[in-house]
């Protein structure tokens, strides 16, 4: 952990320390005098319900320190604060900046470790709420990322259609194949135009080209969607595949996924988040 | 001299609050003279959308969440973009709260949806596991106040000039223009939700104050 | 002895303001320990249905503690104390005697209302100025039969020099009429519209204006509720507890007229790094800082006021309470100031470190010396000794300890929350999701809560001893100067 390496942690840690030892020893200190000196002093000659009040003078450190902070805070909003010319947002974007320069070139080409590393911990932190924290979905209430981008899952698809990313072709029909010819889809798509390049039924491959064309009218002979038209589905088990999951949103039959196009997520960090969330399904 | 003011007590009363009265016109006034404007594309909050956010006063949500993201790079990369003066102008009253028991809700209409509110409004732990929010079943039954909801826009409109039934903005019109309005609204939000008892009171007409604050989480962005 | 010569002081408004306060204590203090073992453990949420969620009892403890038991206290204090260092009997003015009866009468059906209106959800969301237009009105009414009841007595007093105590109570009054009004500036809906709930309205100022409106308030409200009427009282408790003349009248004089001056600008700390502009933010930074000296001025004075009187410290615990009172207000004046930091306050905003120095502040200042003030006047106001003094001593330890849990829990659940707010893990990404910064806190809210409780059992002990005190104490002849008399 950084934590100390943090500024305003360090600062809160001296804050909360001085707190207490100021306190603790001011207040040590008359206690002393109860015990140790005596009261005393000229009355006034005032007195009220039997209670009088002497002339003492000011107590000299009570005295110079409010003197002190009086002048120190003159002097911090007729000069210092001026002078400094401070901006909030000024400093969020000097915070921004150094952390970019420190990141960004660190993590410009990440490698598949790294890219893991860091989309567990996106994930935990932007997905977990919805897909759970170890990505099931938590009983059916978003995607099940352990079953999801697998070649039964694109038998899933087939059988049961897909929509909800607001393609300009609208939505994928269900029961466009029978289960049996699904699976050989699902063979050839995984083997020769998904990212996996490769599959559990090599036998079906060459039944599957052959039923490609009900495929290929929505998402092309290469299947990258013909130009947006429908989702690509070249890049399938691929980071790039969540990635535009992230940019699109999905409004599908279990519930809405939202877009992740606000700003919070750097494209490194979708990157990553993808490479995590294709690792989840095994 | 000041032994004179403590046999005075007149004046003493008018010193005390002279001095106590000025520092508020010193730190205050100035920025009601440069009035925060709204921030280009602000729109007022919708009918149903006031009436959620009535719900959340009423159960004080204020209490564990914030509505503030503050200009560091932790807040900004788990809320997103830092707050803006303008994007408040039509918080009546303002709701940044002073307490994050629970994460700030500010752009939180960015992040979550409608089908997730549900389930976690109905119960937060069976999204969020170890959530100390507590569940707000009683949503799902009381009906939401959408005349009052409606006289608060009226309101604003009528006293503050807030632009409602200018081009772009919301419509607002008669009370039952309004109404019409706001079920077109809740119908999307009800579409998207699984709650039986929801689904059958808003056949009947009736709006829950579950979709009234959905409506109002969605919202904020 | 003075009895002798003493007046025939009225002390009816004095009881009925001390029975009240004594059962908004109660209520008050309950809810605050039912909300923070909610936060422990959330089943607790779902014992009264829409009732008894955390969101609607939090303002009835705040409400509770600080409209119920806080003035309450207050009030019966002045209308003790008022008449004492004025040197006249409310008794001496049938239209003070009227005032007073009213003000108590109207008071209790404003609070019994606020109750019962903010378990129905009815709310405008401020902090500590929920309630609705109506009972701002009744508040209103309220506040200036107060009004007549301060500068009425102060217009047949005899004695013509105010007391330091007497400075304090005016400001009060003159503060939170300023400050209430400001900010519940409203417009009823339904008078414009002529449709939905009569009651609802919505605010004058929006966004980052109604922002600094109600925080110039809110900060005030805890100059003016939590602060000035408690100094009041230990001006006045203190001295006349232990017999010992106040330490230094010139110390009094700069610290109060310090106090009010230095206050008001610091409400900016409540909106450090929001969107009010940088100036208003840093001026309440400064003076935040600056307003440790006028604080510590009237504490230092009252510790300074108990020098060599280690023995009535040791003997007596009502001195006990005060003192310990002092020292939790330089604690809590001082912690306010530093968390005003801006680099602090970027940790520390939003975080329990902020409940944290409330209750160092609300439980051990003006807590200890509410019940305090309150053991002073029982014996003189009922001619009765106190009932046991090992009761007392048995409170103070077990209270003291229930506080020190609750803020050294509070400020290490704070701390750790501000860290793992801003954690992040080697990749520069946020460290901690939301829900984990949440989990690890339990321990320390069970650990509050059951301080908390300890500290509502010491109340009910004092509300024990003040009913055993007023029913069945021992019959004193004559009033006591100093020492408060007690039973073993
Ligand atoms: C009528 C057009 C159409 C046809 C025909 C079609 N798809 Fe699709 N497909 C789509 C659209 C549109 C989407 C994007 C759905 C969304 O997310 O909105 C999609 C999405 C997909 C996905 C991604 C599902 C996910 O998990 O997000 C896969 C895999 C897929 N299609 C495979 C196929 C296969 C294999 C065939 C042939 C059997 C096929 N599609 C036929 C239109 C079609
Ligand atoms: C507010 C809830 C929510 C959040 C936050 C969320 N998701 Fe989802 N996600 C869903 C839901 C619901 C679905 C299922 C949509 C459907 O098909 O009905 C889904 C579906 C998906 C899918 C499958 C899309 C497809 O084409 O079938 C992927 C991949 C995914 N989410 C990744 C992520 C990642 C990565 C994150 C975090 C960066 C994330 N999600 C955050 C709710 C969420
Ligand atoms: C006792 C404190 C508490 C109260 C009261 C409370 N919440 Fe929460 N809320 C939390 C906590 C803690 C979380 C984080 C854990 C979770 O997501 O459940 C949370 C999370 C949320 C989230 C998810 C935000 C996100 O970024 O994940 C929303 C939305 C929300 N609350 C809305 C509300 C609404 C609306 C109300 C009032 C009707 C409310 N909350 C009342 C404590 C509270
Ligand atoms: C010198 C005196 C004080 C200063 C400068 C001060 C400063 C502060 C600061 C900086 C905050 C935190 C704001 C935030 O970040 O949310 C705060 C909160 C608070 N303080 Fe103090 N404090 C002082 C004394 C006290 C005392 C004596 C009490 C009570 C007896 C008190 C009661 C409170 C309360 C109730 C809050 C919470 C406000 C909220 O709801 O957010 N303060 N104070
Ligand atoms: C029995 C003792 C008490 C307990 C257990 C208790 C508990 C609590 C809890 C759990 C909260 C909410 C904190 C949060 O939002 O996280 C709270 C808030 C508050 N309590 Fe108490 N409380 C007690 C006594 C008091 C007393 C006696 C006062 C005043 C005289 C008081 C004044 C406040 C205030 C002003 C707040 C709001 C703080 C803020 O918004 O930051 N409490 N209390
Ligand atoms: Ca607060
Ligand atoms: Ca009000
Ligand atoms: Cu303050």
């Amino acid at each position: 952990m950084n934590w100390l390496n943090d500024n305003v942690v360090l600062l809160t840690l001296i804050a909360a320390a001085a707190i207490i030892i100021l306190t603790v020893g001011v207040v040590g200190k008359y206690m002393k005098q109860m015990q140790n000196d005596k009261s005393g002093g000229e009355l006034a000659k005032e007195n009220w319900d039997g209670i009088g009040e002497y002339k003492n003078p000011l107590p000299i450190g009570w005295a110079l320190s409010f003197l002190g902070t009086i002048v120190w805070g003159l002097w911090y909003v007729l000069a210092g604060y001026p002078l400094n010319s401070y901006s909030q947002i000024g400093e969020y974007n000097e915070e921004v900046k150094e952390h970019s320069t420190r990141f960004e070139s660190k993590f410009s080409n990440p490698d598949k470790a790294t890219l893991m590393g860091m989309g567990e911990g996106v994930f935990l932190v932007q997905c977990a709420p919805c897909h759970g924290v170890i990505g099931d979905g938590i009983n059916g209430k978003a995607a099940n990322l352990t079953k999801w981008g697998t070649e039964e899952a694109v038998v899933a698809t087939i059988l049961n259609g897909a929509k909800g990313s607001n393609y300009p072709m609208g939505e994928m029909p269900a029961g466009l194949l029978d289960a049996a010819s699904a699976k050989a889809v699902a063979a050839f798509m995984m083997q020769e135009i998904s990212s996996v390049k490769k599959t559990k039924n090599a036998a079906l491959v060459e039944e599957g080209r052959a039923l490609w064309a009900t495929c290929s009218a929505c998402h092309g002979e290469d299947g990258k969607g013909m130009d947006g038209s429908a989702a690509n589905i070249s890049n399938y088990g691929d980071a790039k595949f969540v990635v535009n999951v992230l940019g699109m949103g999905k409004k599908g039959a279990i519930g809405s996924m939202p877009k992740f196009n606000d700003g919070r997520l750097t494209n490194v960090q979708k990157l990553a988040v993808g490479t995590y969330v294709n690792s989840l399904a095994k | 001299m000041f032994h004179w003011l403590e046999r005075n007590p007149f004046f003493f009363a008018v010193g005390v609050f002279l001095v106590i009265a000025y520092a508020g016109v010193v730190t205050i006034l100035p920025d009601f003279m440069e009035s925060a404007r709204p921030v280009v594309g602000k729109k007022p909050y919708t009918v149903l959308e006031l009436a959620g956010r009535q719900t959340y006063i009423k159960d004080s949500c204020n209490a564990c969440h914030s509505q503030l993201i503050r200009p560091f790079k932790s807040e900004t990369d788990r809320y997103g973009m830092y707050s803006l003066s303008g994007e408040y102008a039509y918080d009546r009253p303002f709701l940044w709260g002073s307490k994050r028991t629970g994460p700030d809700l500010m752009r939180v209409g960015n992040y979550r949806t409608s089908d997730w509110h549900e389930y976690h409004m109905m119960a937060p732990t069976s999204v969020v596991p170890g959530s100390i929010m507590p569940a707000y079943k009683h949503m799902f039954s009381n009906t939401a106040d959408i005349e009052t909801a409606y006289a608060e826009a009226y309101t604003v409109k009528t006293v503050f000039n807030v632009p409602y039934d200018k081009p772009d903005m919301p419509k607002l019109g008669t009370l039952d223009e309004s109404k019409k309005e706001v079920m077109a609204q809740a119908a999307l939000i009800v579409a998207d939700m699984k709650s039986q008892e929801v689904k059958d009171a808003f056949k009947k007409g009736e709006i829950k104050e579950i979709v009234a604050i959905i409506a109002y989480l969605n919202s904020l962005k | 002895m003075q009895a002798k010569d003493a007046l025939n002081y009225d002390y009816s408004v004095a009881k009925c303001f001390t029975y009240a306060t004594i059962l908004f204590g109660i209520i008050g203090m309950l809810i605050g320990v039912v909300i923070a073992y909610q936060m422990a453990f959330p089943e607790l949420n779902y014992l009264a249905g829409e009732y008894g969620t955390y969101s609607r009892l939090r303002p009835l403890h705040t409400s509770g503690v600080i409209f119920g038991f806080l003035l309450s206290g207050i009030f019966a204090s002045w209308y003790y104390i008022g008449q004492r260092v004025l040197k006249v009997s409310m008794a001496e003015s049938k239209f003070l005697m009227v005032i007073g009866k009213l003000h108590f009468w109207i008071y209790m059906i404003v609070i019994l209302t606020a109750v019962v209106t903010l378990f129905m959800g009815v709310s405008t969301s401020k902090e500590y100025a929920e309630l609705e237009w109506p009972l701002d009105i009744a508040v209103v009414v309220l506040w200036v039969l107060w009004g007549f009841s301060i500068f009425g007595l102060i217009g047949i007093r005899r004695e013509k020099t105010l007391y330091i105590s007497m400075w304090y109570f005016i400001a009060t009054f003159l503060g939170v009429a300023m400050l209430y009004l400001f900010n519940n500036m409203e417009v009823p809906t339904y008078f414009v519209s002529g449709v939905g709930k009569w009651y609802h309205s919505v605010s004058m100022y929006a966004g980052t204006n109604d922002a600094m409106v109600q925080w110039w308030y809110g900060h005030n409200a805890v100059a003016f509720v939590f602060t000035v009427p408690i100094i009041a009282m230990i001006y006045y408790f203190l001295p006349k507890e232990s017999g010992q003349p106040v330490f230094s009248y010139k110390l009094s004089l700069l610290s109060f007229w310090g106090l009010m001056f230095v206050y008001l600008w610091a409400g900016g700390h409540h909106l450090l790094y929001s969107t009010v502009p940088d100036w208003v933010q840093t001026m309440g930074s400064i003076f935040s800082v600056i307003l440790i000296l006028p604080s510590w001025g009237s504490a230092i004075n009252m510790l300074l006021t108990m020098k060599g009187e280690w023995g009535q410290l040791k003997a007596n615990p009502l001195i006990k309470f005060m003192v310990l009172a002092s020292t939790f207000y330089m604690l809590s004046t001082l912690e306010g100031p530093i968390q005003a930091i801006k680099s602090v306050n970027a940790l520390a905003h939003f975080t329990d470190w902020i409940p944290g120095h409330v209750h160092d502040g609300t439980l051990g200042w003006v807590g200890f010396m509410l019940m305090a003030a309150l053991f002073h006047m029982a014996p003189r106001m009922y001619k009765k000794e106190l009932y046991s003094k090992k009761l007392m001593e048995a409170q103070f330890w077990l209270q003291t300890t229930g506080i020190v849990m609750y803020f050294t829990s509070m400020w290490i659940a704070g701390i750790t929350q501000g860290m793992m707010w801003r954690a992040t893990d080697q990749f520069g990404n946020l460290a901690y999701s939301f829900i984990d910064t949440v989990t690890v806190l339990i321990p320390y809210y069970s650990l509050r809560a059951t301080g908390g409780l300890f500290y509502l059992v010491g109340f009910f002990m004092f509300s024990y001893n003040m009913y055993k005190t007023i029913s069945a104490g021992k019959a004193i002849s004559s009033e006591p100067q100093n020492a408060s008399p007690m039973s073993a």
